[in-house]
């Protein structure tokens, strides 16, 4: 039966070309929507995630209380240890020792004298080693106005305003100057290897990127770091799965009062994180329901006219004495197929367009040229678990229904009335 | 005005599938509408409120004072002139006195900036007339954000300890009298407000001032010795976001107009399929290819009038609902440093509405002239017949 | 505020003739600081929230403008140095090969994370030309007899307006220091303990700094070494010897 309702349906475009094409793209549509939704929701907070809160953070319990003073006296000790262990623990997440700091750039004039100097955020991330997915979290590759990235430990990156306003060029030494973790004099040399533009005037003020390990050379942290990120491979925060491994972890922490026990913390404690978590995941879903609810109807519509469609055909097969049923369970069984291999292929279409937005986002910058802010210049899709079903529902559901109702109309045609009506 | 009324009994005829499509299209319509108003509303509430709160007309800095920098806060402080004071006391411009500090809030180190500003302002909505309090050594003012981060009431006291211009040091405690809830964040996270008098004379800066406010009905001057910085320039950052916003937001009510479109486009393929006969006789009885195809082009574009009828029916008391209850924001939306309100209320404009309902108009018009261009391939006699090529 | 309180340790020391008023203390103690030179080996205790540690240094002074100082351990500081000179501050560090210049706010952050800052160490005023001192009293500290004496700021710029000040009566040497912000508040205090007789002069080789709004046990200064009037060459005092 079914190879024969699949043969007609390739035979005869008429029958299927059309609400294939219908289905194929809305339900393409509706998966590259809702994939949409999911990254432009999730936008509001990928950027905190990225620059500062990870979807998982584990540090001190000292520094989690003095978080904004960026206090690397109060790292973490045994830090790659740590970070082994979180990965052999919980494999799904990618952990990314960090440490933010604060500091002095000195610029030297020829002669290795005090040029000029100026005061910096300090950002020391993994740029350096080869499967490090960091760069991209700051979005460095597409941040970088001059000059490269850097290639070892001596290089580091300025932003841009920052070393304009100084009269600095890629090539240029610098010192670092600051405290180290036990706050002796932290000194430093680096080569100016780029300078990016992060569109954030508080973080391009004065900022700069260095290694990990040159962040932890320059400021005594041996085997240490201020935070250690963890984030979900997929690249999207489950919030129950980052609850379970959090409760996992600081359960098996030594109870006590020991500051400098290491402690999680998810993406949703951090302060209002997870109101504004829910509240754009609750705008997101009534997006999502309105979008499915569209196409269900427009495919219900498909699906009706699709039933007209074939009008003819059917008062053909009933003159010919084909049983009113048989029609109407057939219509129903090729409404099935064609809804389903419409769901499959606008599904696998969306997704491909989805995964397409995903890896090279949308560059929607032309709307804002002379600026270059952050993240919101080029909005990625986010696809999901549910991106591989959500089209289904109007794709499969809806051809079906509209087809359903469509083909009533069989019962009430009166085969003495059929032969008119051909003839006609 | 034939053809629409053709076009509209085809479509009625039509029942069932009409509603649904129109229905679609009605929805995109909404939810188009709806989102520009939202940001239109975000937009004009942030940009008001910022005025309202922080920056007025536009501010004028002492040339040396950079917003992101507190250390240029020890150089960027200037006396008044007379212009200025004259300024200050018709309530044109307020002063305001801004240095660095270190509180000590239970024993903890927390860095802020003390921003003194004249009790008596009217200027600024900020409730400073809670400054006036002489009941009180020095009283202060914070936002509920640095109240909630320092866990002050009002009525505690707070130790603060700054430096004056020679780098004296002086420590003293200042009693909150009152916490603000301001939609700014730039006013309240990491900011304490003092009596500009009183900061004046903590800082030996008698008669001084970092920034002035000017007034939202005042032309920019040339203030001698100050840089006029105008609310675009303040604002610039805003209204970044709110570009990115539109462009990002954009892309979902076109997906969901294209979802919409796609029905009609399909509609318009299978009328011109069904009604070859009709087109024939169209053709027989002496239009032309061209009056045909504009026939089922205004049909299909017809969808588009439904759409906004059923859109006036459900949409504009949803919109207007919407429109005047808001949408509540959760307490922390702005902890990101966007001005967000607690309440997002939609705008909208009748410019907006307009153009989107000409979007709506002329994209539906094109996807149903698309499959009625088939119409110039057909011959009468074969159409007449029911035949198509 | 290091060198205020090693001045005023080393002025102190030197006297040992009992004064009958404040302003004659004070004087007295200006006219100590003016010893030529000295040269010290010291060892500066850190107490952290992380633990304690310790720095040695040898520094050289002339007058009080003019101040050189090479840390010696631990090994990590090893070989950084100090410049003073004439109201300015180099720092060099070996690692770096780099002399950097501190100046502006800089001049407000914490030296090596104790609860001393650089300006501290660069204000080289004597105590007379900034305060105006009196007697507020005498009492027994420690089971010594100490004047009580209240210093009071007589420029515009001296960082702490108001001093308090308990000074041993027979040996010349403040056991006790308070510093006080503008309003009264008590914000640093310093205690001053094992006195040493060196070279005539009674020294506090041991001082405990305390910034008294932070919680934390504060800094430990202890001198280990101490020589007055040598043969300093002129070159210590140059940024060329930051190098060598």
């Amino acid at each position: 039966m079914i190879r024969f309702l699949l043969k007609g349906i390739l035979h005869d475009r008429h029958r299927s070309l059309m609400p294939l094409i219908v289905i194929t793209i809305g339900v393409a549509l509706t998966v590259l929507g809702h994939a949409w939704i999911q990254g432009v929701m999730g936008e509001a907070y990928t950027m905190s995630a990225h620059f500062a809160t990870g979807h998982l953070k584990v540090m001190t319990r000292a520094y989690a209380d003095e978080q904004g003073q960026m206090p690397v006296d109060l790292a973490l000790t045994g830090s790659s240890g740590l970070t082994e262990r979180l990965a052999a623990e919980m494999p799904e997440i990618d952990w990314a020792p960090r440490i933010r700091f604060g500091g002095l750039i000195d610029f030297p004039d020829s002669a290795g004298e005090t040029r000029a100097q100026g005061p910096v955020a300090g950002y020391a991330i993994d740029l350096l080693s080869p499967a490090t997915r960091e760069p991209g979290r700051f979005n460095l590759p597409e941040a970088l106005l001059s000059g490269r990235m850097p290639r070892d430990a001596r290089e580091a990156l300025l932003t841009h305003d920052f070393a304009e306003k100084f009269a600095v060029q890629p090539g240029d030494p610098f010192t670092f100057f600051g405290s180290t973790m036990e706050g002796s004099l932290a000194f430093y040399n680096f080569t100016v290897a780029g300078t990016v533009r992060f569109g954030s005037e508080v973080l391009d003020h004065g900022a700069f990127i260095i290694d990990l390990t040159a962040g932890q050379q320059a400021l005594a942290m041996q085997d240490a770091a201020g935070e250690i990120l963890g984030f979900f491979r997929s690249g999207y925060f489950d919030a129950r799965a980052a609850q379970r491994l959090t409760d996992r972890f600081n359960s098996s922490q030594p109870a006590g009062t020991d500051e400098f026990a290491p402690v999680m913390i998810t993406m949703r404690d951090q302060e209002g994180m997870a109101q504004l978590m829910d509240y754009t995941n609750a705008i997101g879903s009534i997006m999502v329901l309105l979008f499915v609810v569209a196409m269900s109807v427009v495919l219900w519509n498909t699906g009706l006219i699709g039933g007209l469609r074939r009008h003819g055909e059917f008062g053909v097969r009933l003159a010919l004495g084909e049983e009113k049923g048989h029609i109407y369970r057939s219509l129903i069984g090729e409404a099935l197929l064609i809804g389903l291999i419409g769901s499959v292929t606008g599904t696998l279409l969306g997704l491909g367009l989805a995964w397409y937005l995903q890896v090279v986002g949308l560059d929607i910058g032309d709307a804002m040229k002379a600026s270059s802010m952050m993240v919101p210049a080029v909005v990625r899709t986010q696809i999901s678990a549910t991106d591989f079903w959500i089209g289904f529902i109007p794709g499969l559901l809806s051809m079906t229904l509209g087809n359903a109702l469509s083909g009533v109309r069989i019962y009430r045609r009166d085969t003495a009335q059929l032969f008119k009506e051909l003839e006609a | 005005m034939l053809a629409l009324k053709l076009a509209i009994r085809n479509l009625l005829g039509a029942g069932l599938r009409t509603w649904l499509t129109a229905g679609v299209l009605s929805i995109a319509f909404v939810v188009m509408v709806f989102y520009q108003g939202l940001l239109d509303g975000w937009n004009l509430h942030a940009r008001s409120t910022t005025r309202e709160w922080e920056i007025g007309g536009g501010q004028y800095w002492h040339p040396a004072y950079d917003r992101f920098d507190p250390f240029s806060l020890q150089e960027a402080h200037a006396p008044l002139s007379p212009q200025a004071l004259e300024l200050a006391a018709a309530g044109r411009i307020v002063p305001e006195l801004i240095t660095q500090a270190t509180a000590y809030p239970d024993g903890r180190m927390v860095n802020l900036l003390i921003r003194g500003i004249p009790p008596g302002q009217q200027l600024l909505s900020l409730p400073t007339a809670a400054l006036a309090a002489d009941s009180v050594g020095i009283p202060a003012l914070i936002g509920r954000r640095m109240a909630a981060s320092l866990r002050l009431q009002p009525g505690d006291a707070l130790l603060l300890r700054w430096r004056d211009r020679s780098g004296v040091f002086d420590a003293r405690e200042v009693t909150i009298v009152g916490i603000f809830r301001a939609d700014v964040p730039s006013i309240d996270q990491g900011q304490i407000w003092l009596p500009l008098a009183t900061v004046q004379e903590m800082t030996g800066m008698a008669g001084e001032a970092t920034l002035l406010v000017s007034a939202p009905d005042q032309a920019p001057l040339p203030l001698a010795g100050w840089v006029f910085k105008d609310t675009d320039f303040l604002l610039k950052e805003f209204t970044e976001v709110i570009h990115s916003k539109k462009a990002g937001s954009s892309i979902i009510y076109g997906t969901m107009l294209a979802i919409a479109l796609l029905a009609i486009f399909d509609t318009q393929v299978l009328s011109i399929f069904r009604r070859r006969r009709e087109i024939g006789t169209y053709m027989a009885l002496g239009m032309t290819r061209g009056q045909v195809i504009g026939l089922f082009t205004v049909e299909g574009a017809a969808h588009s009038l439904f759409a906004l009828l059923l859109a006036s029916i459900y949409g504009l008391p949803l919109l207007h609902w919407l429109g005047t209850h808001g949408i509540s924001m959760p307490e922390v939306a702005d902890a990101t440093g966007m001005t967000i309100g607690d309440k997002m209320l939609p705008v909208y404009s009748a410019g907006m509405v307009l153009f989107s309902v000409a979007v709506v108009i002329l994209s539906t018009a094109i996807v149903s002239y698309l499959p009625a261009r088939r119409i110039a391939r057909l011959k009468p006699t074969e159409a007449l017949r029911g035949r198509a090529q | 505020m290091k060198c205020t309180i090693l001045c005023l340790i080393l002025v102190l020391a030197a006297g040992s003739v009992p004064a009958q008023t404040a302003g004659e203390i004070i004087r007295k103690i200006d006219d100590n600081l003016s010893a030529r030179n000295r040269v010290t080996e010291s060892a500066m205790t850190i107490h952290g929230r992380r633990g304690s540690r310790t720095l040695t240094a040898k520094s050289y002074a002339e007058g009080t403008r003019k101040a050189f100082t090479e840390y010696l351990s631990p090994a990590a500081e090893r070989g950084t140095k100090m410049l003073k000179l004439e109201g300015q501050l180099w720092i060099y560090s070996p690692g770096t090969d780099r002399t950097v210049q501190i100046s502006g706010h800089l001049l407000r952050q914490s030296v090596m994370g104790s609860d001393l800052s650089y300006e501290d160490m660069m204000d080289d005023r004597k105590l007379a030309e900034i305060y105006e001192p009196s007697i507020a009293g005498e009492e027994e500290l420690d089971g010594r007899p100490v004047w009580i004496l209240e210093l009071t700021a007589r420029v515009s710029d001296a960082a702490y307006p108001r001093q308090k000040l308990w000074v041993d009566r027979e040996r010349f040497v403040p056991l006790r220091q308070e510093l006080y912000a503008r309003s009264g508040k008590l914000l640093k205090t310093a205690l001053l303990s094992d006195l040493q007789r060196v070279g005539g002069r009674w020294y506090p080789m041991q001082v405990l700094y305390k910034d008294m709004l932070k919680q934390g046990k504060g800094t430990e200064f202890r001198t280990t070494q101490i020589a007055f009037d040598q043969a300093i060459p002129e070159w210590i005092f140059t940024k060329a010897a930051l190098k060598q």
